[in-house]
Order: structure tokens, then sequence, then C-alpha cells
């Protein structure tokens, strides 16, 4: 094969374009910040600093029905989270709450659909990493829903009510049993 | 057959995969998921910044490891050949419902196996779903339907998706900030870097030798019995993961309750059906694609860039399936990609007078 | 190479015509057939007024006359007088509170439809007994002597819950209060709430979906009220049929009322209204009878109908 002009022009230039990326990937980029905002090399922190706040900020804003809760006032923090849901609507932490009360007061078909709620709208609820995570006591209501509704649905198995409840229980199952999403 | 090394090469990759697609779920990755071509692309384009779903960042390196394993297989053995250029819009249309189809049932054919393995049961419906569709494509086939033959490619278009692959492999071992991954969800369950990207390479070795593929192991078994050394190779994968599975005391047998499962089992039946016909009508499994875009196909190669896009719509638009069932417009998407797959057998079948 | 063959325009309207046909059908098969048949009675008791009762429930009775294509009437109903204009007859599908079922079941056969589900407890609901939060009564015990209001005699969880949660502490309402009312016309529980808030009553006997319900509203805040107690959670509003009806259009009925959806709607006087949200319910649920064994119990401890011994 001959090398004429145009290819020894071209192979000039493919040398001199994969020197200066070498160039700037190896110089320029660690030590230019403004690059780096660019690029988005700091996108993970500030992810991390919006997840953090935001957990802070919930438990700043359910921190009251936590302390009713703790109190084992338990109506009065479901009646809490009731006037919460006024300006939070839809949020899973309220979800979560009332599920874990609902299931102190032994009111577990209930509690269980609030679990689902939540779970629904955020998964962190059952991570076991997630400053969030109520994994535990999910899993207690799961326990307790897959021997108590379980039986129930055995005993009816034509009421579609306890067959939606007992099928609540399994997506609880499911969820904490992991895999992908 | 026994005295054949195909043979035997095709149950080392069944064995493998099985093996290590149970212990990479030990090692780290999601239950029952050690290994799923649909969920790690939908990671991995979560990863490039393609969709938003936080819970689902992370370049999964067992799928840089199948490529560029094949790849480097195939340069090895001199079997890399730059080849492809038919229907490639087709291609990636295709690959996009591929994904779509294995978004529904929440897994690829390779994890539909590991979860059956798993004593999940709801994945042996969706067997039926995905044998039922691999025989609609021996129909399509067998009444001309086709995408083209392939043709050698100029300019060493086949180097293009591993190059593609390379760079992502050096986003995993760089990890530059703008590459996104989750510190919560399944995303953020993974085994080491080292060992995925090890099991990759491994993984993608072995069936560039053996030309290992699910839909195709169901093919073969449909067209040719007992005699399909791919049939064997798909047995011998099943038997491992089964006895893996059953060693380390992760075989749950039920309905209910199982990981990355649901119970929406007409859907399932209908998103792996909508799999396993178009992956006979490009000639292979989501798994199978990325080993021959390793080898230089670039019509494979055209279906993993759809089955990328595919990732991230799926996660974008909420199309896929969750513990929670199948949403509305995933539903919707399965429909689409079926009439897609009728229109096309209408529109690409070659009519003899 | 194989030559592609010409498609015939002879095939395209073959294919044309039945096609026609069948979206014919579907189009005229969509268009909904005004309910023929004798009309069946949906006796409603009035929670809080007659008015309110009809704007809730109309929807409702709308919507299962378009599921089951049946003709109903819906009857409002005063709570005293509901027994006994049963039991003349006057009603084949009953929707009643939960001391209500238990009598007519109790006294009638009427079977057990469904549930609705409104609140936090979902088809149960608690009865409570609440104080101002500046109210110097801490426990039960400090009700003795105090001013207290009730519900109406026939609300479960607005009188005889209470009833029972302070005999339960030793109190008999009947000897050891200052006094007790229960208030009169339309909205009682409300006017229970604000008879505490406006300082008439020292404690209120409230059923906790009232106090929810005010709360959601913006009417009252969450900690204007301590909850001295609570009982446990019962079944609350029921629908019920009478023996008589068909079996298969009870079973229809209930099946009408379990698959209600809060985006359902139906046409009224040309607007389109979603049913479960006029009617202030989430939903249904299918209860089973013995799961209302908890409010009979109760009704036997309080010595109420159907249960009473004189």
């Amino acid at each position: 094969m001959r090398w004429d002009w145009h290819d020894r022009l071209h192979l000039l230039g493919l040398v001199v374009v994969v020197a200066a990326m070498a160039w700037l990937l190896l110089a320029g980029a660690p030590g230019d910040s403004g690059a780096r905002q660019a690029s988005g090399i700091e996108r993970a922190m500030e992810r991390e600093l919006a997840y953090q706040a935001r957990a802070a900020f919930l438990q700043q804003i359910y921190g009251p029905v936590e302390e009713l809760r703790r109190q084992g006032q338990a109506q009065q923090a479901l009646l809490m989270l009731e006037q919460l849901n006024r300006n939070y609507a839809g949020e899973a932490h309220g979800y979560i709450l009332k599920g874990l009360i609902l299931h102190e007061q032994g009111v577990l078909e209930e509690a269980v659909a609030s679990f689902v709620q939540g779970l629904r709208l955020n998964g962190d609820y059952v991570d076991q990493r997630s400053p969030l995570s109520e994994r535990a006591r999910i899993q207690n209501a799961v326990d307790e829903g897959l021997t108590t509704l379980g039986a129930r649905a055995r005993a009816n198995p034509d009421n579609l009510s306890v067959a939606a409840a007992l099928r609540n229980v399994y997506y609880l199952q499911s969820r904490l049993a992991g895999g992908c999403e | 057959m026994l005295m054949q090394r195909e043979f035997w090469m095709i149950m080392a990759a069944g064995l493998s995969l099985g093996l290590l697609g149970v212990l990479l779920a030990v090692w780290g990755n999601p239950e029952n998921s050690g290994i799923c071509v649909s969920c790690f692309l939908e990671n991995s384009a979560g990863a490039l910044g393609l969709h938003a779903n936080e819970r689902m960042q992370y370049l999964r390196p067992e799928l840089i490891g199948f490529v560029l394993g094949a790849m480097g297989s195939a340069l090895v053995f001199r079997e890399f050949r730059s080849r492809g250029g038919n229907a490639p819009l087709g291609r990636f249309g295709a690959g996009f419902f591929l994904i779509v189809g294995c978004a529904i049932f929440i897994g690829c054919p390779i994890k539909l196996f590991l979860r059956l393995t798993a004593g999940d049961l709801t994945a042996l419906v969706a067997l039926g779903g995905l044998v039922a569709g691999v025989w609609l494509g021996l129909r399509s086939l067998a009444a001309g339907v086709h995408f083209g033959m392939s043709s050698p490619q100029r300019g060493g278009a086949g180097f293009l998706v591993p190059a593609l692959f390379v760079l992502m492999l050096v986003f995993a071992l760089a990890q530059p900030g703008f590459i996104l991954a989750s510190t919560r969800g399944s995303a953020a369950q993974h085994a080491p870097l080292l060992l995925s990207l090890g099991a990759g390479v491994l993984l993608g070795v072995l069936a560039q030798r053996s030309r290992f593929c699910i839909t195709g192991g169901v093919r073969d078994a449909l067209v040719l019995g007992r005699r399909a050394p791919l049939l064997w190779g798909l047995l011998a994968f099943t038997a491992a993961a089964i006895l893996a599975n059953l060693l380390i005391g992760r075989f749950e047998v039920g309905f209910y309750g199982q990981p990355g499962a649901h119970l929406e089992h007409f859907w399932s039946v209908l998103g792996m059906a909508l799999v396993g016909w178009i992956s006979v009508l490009i000639g292979g499994c989501p798994f199978r694609q990325l080993i021959k875009a390793g080898e230089g196909d670039t019509d494979a190669g055209m279906a993993v860039l759809g089955m990328l896009i595919g990732a991230a719509v799926v996660q974008g638009w909420g199309l896929a399936g969750t513990a929670a069932g199948v949403p509305f417009y995933g539903k919707v998407a399965v429909l689409v990609g079926l009439a897609l797959v009728l229109l096309t057998g209408l529109l690409l079948r070659e009519r003899t007078a | 190479m194989n030559e592609i063959l010409p498609v015939r325009r002879g095939a395209w309207l073959r294919f044309l015509f039945p096609m026609m046909t069948l979206v014919l059908a579907v189009v005229l098969g969509g268009c909904e057939k005004a309910p023929s048949g004798p009309v069946y009675r949906i006796g409603y008791m009035n929670c809080n007024s007659e008015a309110e009762t009809m704007h809730r429930f109309l929807p409702l009775t709308r919507y299962l006359e378009k599921e089951l294509g049946v003709r109903f009437e819906a009857i409002p109903v005063d709570t005293q007088d509901f027994v006994e204009r049963y039991e003349q007859g006057e009603f084949d599908f009953t929707h009643t509170n939960a001391i209500l079922y238990v009598i007519l079941k109790e006294e009638q056969n009427l079977e057990l439809l469904a549930t609705e589900k409104r609140g936090q407890y979902g088809s149960r609901t608690a009865g409570a007994l609440v104080v101002r939060r500046d109210s110097d009564i801490q426990t039960l015990e400090d009700v003795r002597g105090k001013r207290l209001i009730f519900g109406p005699q026939l609300a479960l969880q607005g009188y005889a819950a209470q009833y029972d949660l302070l005999l339960k502490a030793g109190i008999d309402p009947e000897l050891d209060l200052a006094y007790y009312a229960i208030p009169h016309g339309s909205f009682k529980h409300e006017k229970v709430i604000y008879g505490a808030w406006f300082g008439a009553y020292d404690v209120a006997a409230a059923p906790v979906l009232d106090l929810e319900v005010m709360i959601a509203e913006g009417k009252i805040e969450a900690d204007d009220f301590r909850v001295l107690a609570q009982s446990e959670v019962m079944p609350y509003c029921t629908f019920g049929a009478a023996p008589r009806v068909d079996p298969k259009l009870v079973d229809r009925f209930r099946q009408a009322l379990l698959k209600l959806k809060p985006e359902d709607t139906v046409e009224m006087d040309g607007e389109r209204i979603k049913v479960l949200n006029a009617a202030l319910i989430d939903g249904f649920e299918q209860l089973l009878d013995s799961d209302y064994d908890i409010n009979r119990d109760l009704l036997r401890r309080v010595n109420m109908p159907p249960y009473q011994e004189f």
C-alpha cells in the first residue's frame, strides 16, 4: 500500500489529536476545578447532600408524630399525621409512620396497606443502608400477616378483600427479599 | 455428540453461567439477579445519566466483561469479522423491545432461569411465554420473515460497539464523577468490581466459543429435540444453578414473596413471548446480542444500542414491572412491541411466487 | 431470488367489511341502556342529615343501577326509624351503622354485603373520649363529676364504645358524672366535638373517624384535643341485603361495591361525578360477620339492643 499526501496528513492529524487528548486528560482535568464542576464530578456529593437533607427534613416535619408515638400516644400521633397530610399528602414517610403506628395498635391489614403505599413511593424504607430504613418492623408485619391473613384467606377462599390484603403482604415480602426493582 | 468439542464447550458455558449466576448474587449482586442482561443494562443506562431513577444506577462490569471477553476470544481465535448492514433501524427497534419485554417480566431469559432455579414459580409461567415466543419466531422464519443476510463491513465498523464498552471499562475503573452510582436500591447491591468483571470476561469467552444462547437453546430444542447441543447446555445451566442454590440455601419454592417478582402472570407471559419472538428473528437473546456485538457483528451492535436506549426508556418512563405489578404504560408498551413484531412479519416477509 | 407477490385489491375489501361490522358492533354495544324491571329500594341511614345523605349516596345508587342493570331507589332514613321501616319490608338493601347492622342481622337475618372504608382504620374505627388540650382532666378517673357529651345513642363509636370505656374504668355514666347530654338535630358528632372545644362540656365522646375528618378539613387541629381513652377498632358503616332478595343480585351488588375505584364516575344532571368521592368513602371491604362479634360483645356489655335486658 502506498501512502500519499492525504494519508500522511490524516496520520499526522491523528497523532496530534490523540497526543492532545492524552495531555488534556493527564495534565488538565484533575487540576481544573471549573472543568471538574462542568463535567459533574461533584454530582455524587450533591446527590448525597440532597438525600441527607431530605432525610433530615422528613425527621423534622414528622418529629412531633414520632415524639407522640414514643410517648405511647398512638391515636394522638395518627391525628397529627392527618394534620400533616394537609400539607404533605402522598409523602412516603407519612405512610410508613402510619403503618408503624397502626401495627403497634394491632390493626394489621391497614398497617400493611400503608407500608405498601409508602414503599411503592420510596423503596428506601426496606434498604439496609438507608437512614430511613424500617426493614425490621416491616418484616415483623409481614411475618404476622403471613400467619394471620394466610389463615383467614385459607378459611375464606372467596373473600376478595382478604385476598387483596394477603397480596399486600406478598408485595412487602417480595420487596424485603430484594432482587431487581 | 459426546465426542464433539463443541458440545463440551457448550456444557462448560452452561455450567459456568449457572454457577456464576448464583455466586454473583452471593458476592453482592441483587437476589436471584446474579446475572441479568436487561437489569444490568437498566443500571448501566442510569449510570451513564440516561435515566433519573436514583436506585438503578451502576455501570455493571459483567456487561463490559461479556462484550470484551467475546471480542478478545474472537480476535485470538481469528473469528472477529466486521459484518452486518441489514435493517439497522429494525434491529435497533428489536433491541429496544427486547428490553421492554424483559422489563415487564423483571429480567432477561438468563434471569428467568436463575429465578426458576431459586424456586420462583412465577418464572415457570413466564417460561411458557418464552417458549411460545420462540415457537412463533420459528414459524415466522419458516414463513420467510427475516431481517436479511449480513455482509462484510468495511472500515472496522465491528469495533465500534466493543469500543463503546472499552470506554465503559475506563469509566468503571476510573469512576469519573459524571458516572452515577446508586447508594441505595438494587443498583447499590453489587459484587466487587474485579470479580464481576472477571466473571463477565470468562462468560464472554465461553459464550463466544460455544455460541451459547438461552433462546437459541429453546429454539434448537423445538427443532432438533434431544439432539440439540444447546439444549444440553441449557440443562447444564439449570442443573448447576439449582445445585448452587440448594447448597447455599437460597432455594425457596413458591409463587409469593419472591425477590424481584410480581404476580401479573399474563403480562409476564406476554413480555417473555415478545422476547422469545424477537430473539429468534434477530438471532439471539439479549446475552447473545452482546456476545455477537463483541465478535464484530454490527447488526447485533445495533440491537445492543437499541437495548441500551430501551433500558433507559423503561426506567425513565416508568414502564418496567416491579413487585407491585406491571404499570399501565408498560402493558401498552408490550402490546406496541407485539404489534410491531406482527407488522414486521408482514413487511419483512419474503414471499415466493 | 424470490419475487414478492403483489397484494390483490379484492382481498382488502373482504377484510374491510367484517372489520367495519366489528367496529359498529363495539360502538353500538358501548351505548348505555336505561335499566328496566322492578325497583329495588336502598335504605340509607342518615349520618348527619337527609340532604347530606342524598348528596352522598345518589351517585352511588346511579352507579349500582348502571353496573347491575336494575332500578334502585335511594331512601334516606332516620336512624331511630330504620329498624321499624325495615321490618315493614320497605327496604331491599340497607346502608347503616354497625349497631343497626347487628340488630337487623340478629332480628331479621340481614345479609352482610360490604363495609365501607374511610379514614385511617379502613373499614373500622374507634370511639374516643377527648378533652381540650388545656383541660385539667388527665385520666379517666378525673372524669368523675364532670360534664360529658355523647354522640347519638345508636352510634357504636360515638356512644356505646365510650359508655363501655367509662364502665370499664369503674365510672357509671348514670351516677358518677355531673351530667351528660346528647345533641339534637344534624351533624351530631361535630356538635359533640365543638361542645368540648367551646367549653360547654368537659369531655366529648367522639368517633375517631370524625376527629380525623375534621382535622383533614381544617376545622380543628390535631393538638386541640387530648385523647383520654380509646376503644378497640370495630367495623363501621355497612351495606346489607334482605334475605328475600335474589342471591345472584345480592352477589352482583357486593361485587359492584368491592370493585369500585376512586376514578369511577357516573353522570348526573349533566355532570360527571366521582362516585366514591361524592359518598365520602375510600372504598369497600368484604368483612366476615364474625368480624362484628367485637361489636356484639360491646353491645352486650353496655346492655344495648339487640341484647338489651331489663
